[in-house]
């Protein structure tokens, strides 16, 4: 309301004279008649007492020329145009106006004059029907009085004495006195600055309070976001139970479910499906009982099943088989059939092994014993053998002499059949044995002179005839055993026997064959063998040890045998032998202190020690003689090894010839060489530079040019490159090490494991390196301190939501460096987010200012 | 009593101290003189932690760790001298544990013995040079496995734990497992004279009668590297535990060093007059000890390669103890030596084997008091007090470890196994900035910019003003266009090298695709 007043003070300052003349030009004439018309109207419409046809004449007339000067051209500005049209509104306080074209009236008072001349010269109407238009006005506004516009006064005077009347009139009178000025708005740009000002400022207010939050979480080295942790999954049973029935169907499947009705039933039942499975104690801890020695019965069983598989006696198997047998042949005789059955098989068994012959030494085991030697087995091996045999003989023998078949005595009768005159021979040689053995020790030789190792062997071995002779048995089975395979396998066989067999009868049998071979080797070997001897007598201690040992040592393959004979002897030990045990307790060892034993120990030659000795020495030089090619590596340490015994330091020091060679001339001008090594290492490394030359016949033209000599240019070249290279040389980290060559090679496998540049925030290499001289892993660092070396960045649970920061008060002068920064709590701090609801409250409110 | 009290409080404290300073590995950076305020933050937290680590390092130390090596201690250092000390007397004063622990095996037969420990100390295992193999558990003197290999047997290497060992022998080298199963023959290696196992890079080494070095990977079975020496034929090699550098000792007296990624020797030293007879390094790599012909013992330090003492005595080998003990042999006689402070090395203990005895290799055992002996006719082990590392680190190696144990410590064994490249003198070289090369090849843009710094530089010169006509605009920017010209032209000819491209001349074979309104006016291939 305050604003009315001003705006209409406002409006003559500027003048009315100015704000007509805006508009198109129209003809003065027009304009007048226009004008006539035009307060015509502001007076009809203000006093609404016009006649109805005049002022509907009018009103036609006048409405449409402003509409056609408002619309037409935009000439008017935005204030003119709005002023116009509250010109136009013609609301009833707008006396003003009215006044302004009254004045024009007054003005053009004799322009109207002619004005009607010309209507009444064009239209032909009477003068006064235009006049009377004009003399009208006065007649219908009667409570105006003629001298001037309609004031504020003349409106509060209509109220005069009404309620409230004194009110108004003081304000307007307060208003009159002081004059009220509405300064002119700001410009846009420098309105925006004070705003931008404020904004900023505000937005700072805001910003700042979080800079205690976020500078420690930017500087932490940890960020820490625990979070409740329950993560919202959520069991069957909880989802179940929360179930609530929304729509009809589920609604009365409650219904039904939780009915009472159903429930009881549900009771019921259930307690009557309990009652029908009632079962009485007893029964039940019978059925236990039962279900219980049942499976322990079954477990014994297979206990027992295990155990008998795992058995590997084959005595064992045998027995079980025959059980079985004669389980069988009990069933025989109370049922025919079975017995038919029985001979079919067993006539199958017999086609077959004629065929195959597989129980007669053909399987692959059978071989490998026989080739090893039937008196290396143990009793059990060789029981086998002969089983295996017998059980030929009786698949193999006729069938009218099925019946009389019996023990283990009648199996040499059986190889007899088979065999050849050679065996035959032999086999009397054995028979003749068996009788020796059953005469008495007091007639010897008389059979056995035959054979010359025999004699020899009776000599040795008086007390120990009977077992060897029951070998000697043996021995025969397995010669006549041999009979049977190829010839030359049979003739290596034989050697190697008799090379493994210590002692017994039979081991030299084939002597013939061995004794050629022994011609065959070198007279070292015989002499050798011939000196046997002599150690049989006992002198010579000392070498016939070193011998031994030697022996031993290189003996590679026949070693096993040795030792089996060694620990034969063991069994029966000589009158004086010692064993040491050491540590390592290993057959060699055994033996070889056991023979050292022997060595010290012999005062009278005892016949267990020169038989030992015998075997043991001869194959050594035939290995000699076997690899005389091999390198001299190994012949070095042969020597070193015959030296090693021998107890005497001079001799083990003595180098051998490779060594000698070497340590000759090794060391002869190390120093020289060294730096001529050197020299080289460093020319390839920093390569001298080419010494200056001309190309031949080039530069070389006149006398003055050959004067000259080289060009400057190039013995400057060579002087700066040769002082490049001593510059390298000095800067070389063994430049002043006389002795030493460091590579100053670049290796380009490291270089990944260098760092190119410096990595970014870092500035000076020595703050990067020291940076990193710590080791982080587990291998360096207390346990303690390990994690806490080796954290990330950020410590999360898979799962936990980060929420966005909030605002939390913090103490200024806490310490910034806490252990552990935590940003996100299960439960933020109570205190904390009443600040932060305070703060977005706040926040809120100002933002409404 | 109080002062006493306040004095073994002050000692105890400057002790932690030392062994902070131990832990923390040198000094952190000058925090005080970064300017990037980011950085120094983060150092200084970082350096925090080391601070913390450290401090409960030496802690742990102090309170975990409380058996202290003892030595063998004279009442008056004059009269009384540590090594008139025999081994009986040290047997009558030791706990019952450890007079078990000394043993001489008599095996005169299969010929000089050379020995080998695990790494744990636990397993010993023996080889005879006639061919006899034997791996014993040390803890409760067990034989687990022991066999002939009837061929000569020159070096045994346990590898990564007992389960594995190499056995150099006639022909080839050959790996056996714990029973005694051959499972490899390394063929390649040729006559292997020495062995050594890498741990931390699972390769083995060994030194063939040609004098060549081959590197192989024992867990992916590769050959890694074969390097001649051509110093000739060599029997002493010793891998340096600190940076698994291996040394080779040559018949020209000098002591070579080798990575499996380098063909040259990274250090060549002349060490003696006469050929090298042992070496070995120091726990901490930074000692070298070598003996000669020329019956001298050289002690050298590595980081300045120089002979720090030098002592006339023969030794055929040579043995560092965890704790610094150095073992020498000589014929029957072994000497210990000990440090008595600035690498002055004394002699310690002494040990006179049975007459006529040749000792061949002398070896401490790890984590025990126990110097093991490889002689010609057996084996013994001695006593040597102070000689082992009394706590061990079960992280590193544990003497009483179980099967799991052993397999979990496998696994990670394998999991943290080095490449091979990463064997280098210095280790603490990796991750450093690499040195600035010489010779470097430039980047194009580097290229681009010097060119450009060229040409700029080239346009700025200013001409002579000379006599009429010869100045001429125009004919001074002929001449500048020249210079700009001969400025770039070095630049251009780099940068192609660079690309690595020839010109981008046509090439005559190639055909050039005209446009298509073009085509109908090219000449049509003849046919």
């Amino acid at each position: 309301m305050p604003k009315k007043p001003a705006m209409r003070r406002g409006k003559p300052d500027r003048g009315p004279d100015k704000k007509r003349r805006h508009g198109p030009r129209l003809p003065r004439a027009m304009r007048q008649a226009l004008d006539a018309m035009g307060n015509g109207t502001s007076r009809g419409s203000d006093d609404e007492e016009v006649s109805d046809a005049g002022a509907e004449d009018l009103y036609e007339y006048e409405e449409g020329v402003p509409e056609e000067e408002a619309r037409k051209n935009g000439r008017y500005d935005d204030v003119a145009k709005y002023e116009y049209e509250f010109d136009s509104d013609a609301s009833g306080a707008d006396d003003n106006v009215t006044s302004e074209e009254e004045e024009d009236e007054n003005d053009d008072g004799e322009d109207e004059e002619k004005q009607i001349r010309i209507l009444e010269e064009t239209t032909g109407m009477p003068k006064e029907a235009f006049s009377a238009k004009k003399r009208k006005q006065p007649l219908e506004l009667p409570s105006q009085p003629g001298d001037g516009p309609v004031t504020i006064h003349d409106l509060l005077d209509n109220i005069q004495g009404k309620p409230g009347y004194s009110k108004v009139r003081k304000r307007l009178q307060q208003q009159e006195k002081k004059t009220m000025v509405v300064a002119a708005p700001l410009p846009k740009v420098e309105r925006e600055k004070l705003e931008r000002a404020v904004t900023y400022k505000e937005a700072n207010k805001e910003l700042t309070k979080w800079e205690r939050i976020v500078k420690p979480n930017r500087e932490a080295s940890t960020l820490f976001f625990e979070n409740d942790v329950n993560l919202g999954v959520n069991t069957i049973a909880a989802i179940a139970n929360k179930f609530e029935p929304r729509n009809r169907f589920e609604k009365r499947m409650n219904e039904i479910t939780q009915s009472n009705e159903i429930m009881e039933a549900h009771r019921y039942d259930g307690a009557k499906i309990l009652e029908l499975n009632k079962i009485d104690v007893e029964d039940v801890r019978e059925r236990q009982n039962r279900l219980a020695k049942m499976r322990s019965l079954l477990f014994r069983h297979e206990m027992k099943a295990k155990r008998v598989k795992k058995i590997k006696s084959r005595t064992y198997h045998r027995m079980l088989k025959k059980d079985k047998l004669k389980a069988a042949s009990a069933d025989f005789e109370a049922d025919p059939e079975a017995a038919k059955d029985y001979a079919m098989k067993q006539e199958l068994k017999r086609a077959e092994e004629r065929m195959t012959l597989k129980h007669k030494n053909t399987s692959k085991w059978a071989k490998r014993i026989l080739k090893r030697g039937l008196s290396v087995q143990d009793e059990g091996t060789r029981a086998a053998i002969a089983a295996q045999l017998q059980q030929n003989a009786l698949l193999t023998r006729k069938m009218n002499s099925m019946k009389d078949d019996s023990s283990s005595e009648e199996s040499s009768d059986d190889d007899e059949d088979e065999n050849d005159s050679e065996a035959k021979i032999l086999n009397r040689g054995k028979e003749r044995i068996l009788k020796v053995l059953e005469e008495d020790k007091e007639i010897p030789n008389s059979g056995v002179f035959s054979l010359p190792f025999m004699e020899r062997a009776m000599k040795k071995q008086q007390e120990a005839a009977y077992e060897e002779a029951r070998q000697a048995v043996e021995e025969y089975d397995d010669s006549l055993r041999k009979l049977e395979d190829d010839s030359t396998e049979r003739n290596e066989d034989s050697i190697k026997v008799t090379g493994k067999r210590t002692f017994g009868p039979a081991k030299n049998l084939p002597k013939d064959v061995n004794k050629k071979q022994k011609l065959e080797e070198s007279e070292n070997s015989d002499s050798e063998y011939d000196s046997d001897p002599a150690q049989h007598f006992g002198n010579n201690e000392a070498t016939t040890k070193k011998d031994v040992q030697l022996g031993t040592a290189l003996l590679d393959d026949e070693q096993n045998g040795l030792h089996k004979s060694f620990d034969d002897i063991m069994k029966n030990p000589g009158p004086k032998t010692t064993f040491e045990v050491g540590m390592l307790a290993g057959d060699s060892w055994k033996t070889v202190k056991s023979s050292k034993g022997n060595g010290n120990s012999s005062v009278s030659g005892i016949t267990n020690k020169s038989k030992l000795l015998a075997p043991t020495v001869v194959p050594n030089p035939k290995q000699r003689d076997n690899n005389p090619d091999s390198d001299s590596d190994s012949d070095e340490e042969m020597v070193e090894g015959f030296l090693t015994i021998s107890d005497t330091k001079e001799n083990y020091e003595l180098p051998s010839q490779a060594e000698l060679i070497r340590q000759a001339f090794a060391g002869d001008d190390v120093e020289a060489e060294f730096e001529k090594d050197k020299m080289e290492v460093l020319n390839e490394e920093n390569p001298e530079p080419e010494k200056p030359a001309l190309v031949p016949g080039w530069g070389q033209w006149t006398d003055i040019q050959q004067k000259k000599g080289l060009p400057s240019w190039m013995i400057k070249e060579h002087d700066v490159a040769k002082r490049n290279r001593e510059e390298a040389l000095k800067r070389r980290k063994d430049s002043k090490l006389k002795h030493v060559i460091i590579s100053e090679h670049v290796d380009k496998k490291v270089e990944k494991y260098l760092a190119r540049n410096l990595p970014f925030p870092f500035t000076s290499k020595d703050v990067y390196e020291q940076s990193i001289r710590m080791p982080i892993g587990p291998d360096f660092n207390p346990a303690i301190s390990v994690s806490a070396l080796n954290r990330p960045a950020i410590v999360k649970k898979p799962g936990v939501v980060i929420k966005p920061i909030q605002y939390e008060e913090v103490n200024p002068h806490q310490k910034p460096d806490e252990p552990k920064r935590v940003i996100q709590r299960a439960i933020p701090h109570p205190n904390a987010k009443k600040v932060s609801a305070k703060q977005s409250k706040g926040a809120t409110s100002h933002k409404r200012k | 009593m109080a002062p006493a009290r306040v004095d073994t409080q002050k000692g105890a404290e400057e002790d932690l101290e030392m062994k902070v300073a131990k832990y923390s590995r040198g000094k952190g950076a000058d925090l005080k003189a970064l300017r990037d305020k980011k950085l120094k933050g983060q150092l200084t937290v970082k350096e925090k932690l080391y601070g913390q680590s450290a401090k409960a390092a030496a802690k742990a130390e102090q309170w975990l760790m409380p058996t202290e090596g003892g030595f063998l201690e004279p009442e008056d250092e004059d009269l009384e001298k540590t090594y008139r000390v025999k081994q009986e007397s040290i047997l009558k004063e030791v706990d019952i544990l450890s007079s078990r622990k000394p043993f001489d095996m008599i095996l005169p037969v299969l010929g000089p013995y050379t020995i080998e420990y695990t790494s744990n100390g636990r397993y010993m295992l023996v080889g005879g040079r006639k061919g006899h193999l034997a791996m014993m558990d040390m803890l409760n003197m067990d034989l687990i496995k022991e066999f002939q290999v009837r061929e000569t047997v020159r070096d045994v290497a346990f590898l990564h734990n007992e389960q594995l060992y190499a056995v150099a022998q006639k022909k080839y080298p050959y790996i056996y497992n714990r029973h005694g199963t051959e499972i490899h023959c390394l063929k390649e290696h040729g006559v292997a004279l020495k062995l050594q196992f890498l741990t931390k890079q699972f390769l083995l080494a060994s030194i063939n009668s040609f004098g060549q070095l081959h590197y192989q990977d024992v867990s992916t079975g590769e050959m890694i590297a074969n390097y001649r020496t051509g110093l000739g034929r060599t029997d002493v090699m010793r891998v340096n535990p600190y940076n698994a550098v291996i040394g080779l000792g040559h018949a020209g007296g000098q002591v070579t060093m080798w990575k499996p990624t380098s063909v040259k020797p990274l250090v060549t030293m002349l060490c003696h007059h006469a050929p090298v007879t042992a070496v070995a390094f120091d726990r901490s790599g930074h000692l070298m000890a070598t003996a000669g012909v020329d019956r001298k013992i050289k002690i050298w330090d590595l980081r300045k390669y120089e002979v720090v003492k030098s002592y006339r005595q023969q030794a055929q080998s040579l043995d560092f103890s965890q704790k610094g003990l150095l073992a020498c042999s000589n014929g029957s006689e072994v000497e210990i030596y000990r440090d008595l402070g600035g690498h002055n090395y004394r002699l310690y203990m002494k040990h006179r084997m049975m007459k006529g005895y040749q000792v061949g290799k002398v070896l401490f055992r790890p984590y025990e008091d126990i110097l093991g002996i490889g002689h010609s006719s057996g084996l013994s082990s001695i006593l040597v007090p102070g000689s082992g590392e009394p706590n061990f680190d079960t992280f590193v190696d544990n003497p009483m470890e179980t099967t799991k144990q052993k397999r979990e410590k496998e696994v990670h064994a394998l999991l943290d196994k080095l490449p091979p490249d990463t064997i280098m003198l210095n280790p603490n070289l990796i991750a450093t900035v690499r040195a600035p090369k010489r010779k470097e090849k430039k980047t194009k843009k580097e290229i681009e910019e010097e060119m450009e710094e060229a040409v700029e530089a080239a346009k700025n010169i200013e001409r002579k003003k000379k006599t009429k006509g010869r100045s001429k605009p125009s004919k001074r920017a002929k001449k500048k266009e020249e210079d700009v010209l001969r400025a770039k032209r070095p630049f251009l000819e780099e940068s192609k090298e660079v690309d690595g491209r020839p010109d981008k001349k046509q090439r005559i074979g190639e055909e050039v695709e005209l446009p298509k309104a073009l085509q109908r006016f090219a000449k049509k291939p003849q046919s």
